[in-house]
């Protein structure tokens, strides 16, 4: 059975935050009605400016909604009680420099409510899970940027959250780290998590949500499963055996040529028909065919299409 | 739990910052002073000779009970540790609020199943035990070798530790306020100590107001001794009672209080209504 089935944990209903100013008031959030289902990936793409943050920080009851309501399993996120057993990883975190990795770990866990004797044993668990074993005396002042990021999902896990909000995970993390954090997140996702994540890197989403939306100045322009909205199109990815990539004569591809990278060539065709005559003018010249592979809109084209479209009205 | 989270974490923060380690050894060194460099020759009850780092004191010429210098000593002493204390303690919980309030800071302590009184009132519990710990330290310290040395036990000199600690209280309750709404650690440091200085002439608020040429300006004047700490009265009822000639007055303590719980309320209030 899928997530669809199961009850809905984040939800939003037309929420509005204005920020007042004395030039003009901000209207960050405008209108947005979102629902996101226990055990599901949801990802919440934008352009920088575009109000996901300030949607965290409502969600999380940071921030007061000037307008709609929002609920975390089922009640105003304001309430303490809400936010039991729900990590945050904020964008740009600054733990207090003066505390050892582990101490953090504990400082947060204790203020959780976490009962001192399972924190003894969740927070080398979570050191070792974040790869920060050997690190956990040294004070965070002697952290990386990539060890501190590490840091901050393991105080997000500190109270075994079923609700995960993410602030750009993997911000300035190196493509390893980056690659750790994605497994710690697939690991959660398997356990039942719900994670709920904030990212422009868009191929880091479409790698890990279920589901997304794009707000574009503080609306939700478009909503929906991953494999939807990156849909299925007319042009395949052809690889040739590699002694045969040097032979082949463009002329024989009676379609676009779009690229040539790699020992692929993309190609663009009408329809299926077209694509096999080109296999078989391809393979009249005696070269084999090793893969063909439909491309698939990837996310980054649907979020520029989008926000395109939405800028340009 | 939660609550004691927060306390260690304060005092954690205090000993990272140097600023326990800065009054422990401030403290120390006076005790250590006190213990080892003061000599005093008590002959009959009275002192009779005495020398600080091996200089001696010019004696009065008439016999002094050594209980009188002892308490006269202890008033000086108290009246220094309030003003110097109180400054030392502000400079060291000044930053208190506007640390927790940092952008990246906030987000992890407020997303945790805390109210945010709770948040901000451990860190105000943080910050008094932090502070009363040194005072006890200090004046205990004090009391304790000046006691021993002279054999006179002027318990009255401990009250004094006390009242300093409430009128920090008061100034602490201020200083989260101010922290509460600017965020900003020097506001929160300078707002205090502006106080401060404001409160001293305002003991004498009849003379300034009826030499005011304007009724508002008299009554602004009236209107900011009622509301603002009793600092220069408390500061003289305090070295009074370690003289044994009197105890602070209700009205001054009252009103002291009542304005550090005033403005801790609205600090509070201000605090768990904000955007972060």
């Amino acid at each position: 059975m899928g997530v669809e089935a199961n009850p809905t944990v984040i939800e939003t209903r037309d929420l509005v935050k204005v920020y007042r100013s004395v030039r003009r008031p901000l209207r960050a959030l405008d209108g947005v009605s979102l629902a996101v289902r226990r055990g599901e990936v949801f990802g919440l793409l934008g352009a920088n400016g575009a109000g996901k943050t300030t949607l965290v920080k409502v969600l999380l009851g940071l921030s007061r909604p000037t307008g709609g309501t929002v609920r975390l399993r089922g009640v105003d996120p304001r309430w303490a009680s809400a936010r039991r057993r729900v990590g945050y990883l904020p964008e740009g975190h600054r733990f207090p420099d003066y505390l050892p990795g582990a101490e953090a770990l504990r400082l947060f866990g204790r203020m959780a409510g976490v009962p001192e004797s399972a924190l003894a044993a969740r927070i080398p668990d979570l050191l070792r899970l974040v790869e920060l074993e050997d690190r956990g005396r040294d004070r965070l002042g002697k952290y990386s940027k990539g060890m501190t990021q590490r840091l901050g999902l393991a105080a997000a896990l500190i109270d075994d959250p079923d609700i995960l909000f993410l602030d750009e995970p993997t911000d300035g993390v190196d493509p390893v780290g980056r690659r750790k954090i994605r497994d710690i997140l697939l690991h959660c996702k398997e356990r039942g998590t719900t994670i709920f994540i904030n990212s422009h890197l868009l191929s880091e989403v479409e790698r890990t949500c279920d589901r997304v939306a794009i707000l574009d100045r503080g609306q939700v322009v478009r909503e929906g499963r991953v494999e939807d909205l990156t849909r299925p199109t007319m042009r395949f990815a052809i690889r040739l055996a590699p002694h045969d990539q040097p032979r082949l004569d463009p002329a024989t591809l009676q379609a676009k040529r779009l690229v040539a990278t790699n020992g692929r060539v993309e190609v663009e065709v009408g329809d299926l028909a077209e694509l096999n005559r080109m296999i078989d003018a391809i393979r009249g010249q005696g070269l084999l065919v090793a893969e063909v592979t439909q491309v698939r809109t990837a996310l980054e084209d649907v979020f520029v299409e989008v926000v395109s479209q939405e800028n340009g009205r | 739990m939660k609550t004691w989270a927060l306390v260690v974490d304060t005092w954690r923060e205090a000993f990272a910052r140097y600023t326990l380690l800065g009054f422990v050894i401030a403290s120390t060194l006076f005790i250590l002073t006190l213990t080892f460099a003061l000599n005093l020759d008590i002959v009959d009850g009275a002192l009779a000779a005495g020398s600080l780092f091996g200089k001696a004191f010019e004696m009065p010429s008439r016999s002094v009970p050594i209980d009188e210098v002892v308490t006269t000593g202890e008033a000086f002493f108290a009246g220094m540790a309030y003003a110097l204390g109180l400054f030392l303690a502000v400079f060291t919980t000044g930053s208190q609020v506007p640390n927790l309030m940092r952008r990246g800071t906030v987000d992890l302590y407020l997303t945790r199943p805390v109210s945010r009184p709770h948040v901000l009132l451990g860190r105000f519990l943080g910050a008094v035990t932090v502070v009363a710990a040194n005072i006890a330290y200090l004046c205990g310290g004090v009391f304790l070798v000046v006691s021993l040395k002279t054999g006179v036990w002027n318990f009255r000199f401990l009250a004094a530790g006390i009242l300093i600690f409430f009128v920090f209280l008061s100034y602490l309750g201020l200083m989260f306020l101010v922290g509460a709404l600017s965020g900003s650690t020097p506001l929160s440091i300078m707002i205090p100590y502006a106080v401060y200085m404001v409160t001293m002439p305002l003991a004498a608020h009849d003379r300034i107001a009826a030499a005011m040429d304007s009724r508002l300006a008299a009554h602004v004047v009236q209107g900011l001794y009622w509301i603002l700490p009793k600092s220069a009265e408390l500061g003289k009822e305090m070295v009074e009672l370690v003289l044994g000639r009197g105890t602070p007055s209700p009205l001054s303590l009252a009103t002291t209080g009542a304005f550090g719980l005033a403005c801790l309320a609205l600090a509070v209030f201000r605090f768990a209504r904000r955007d972060f």
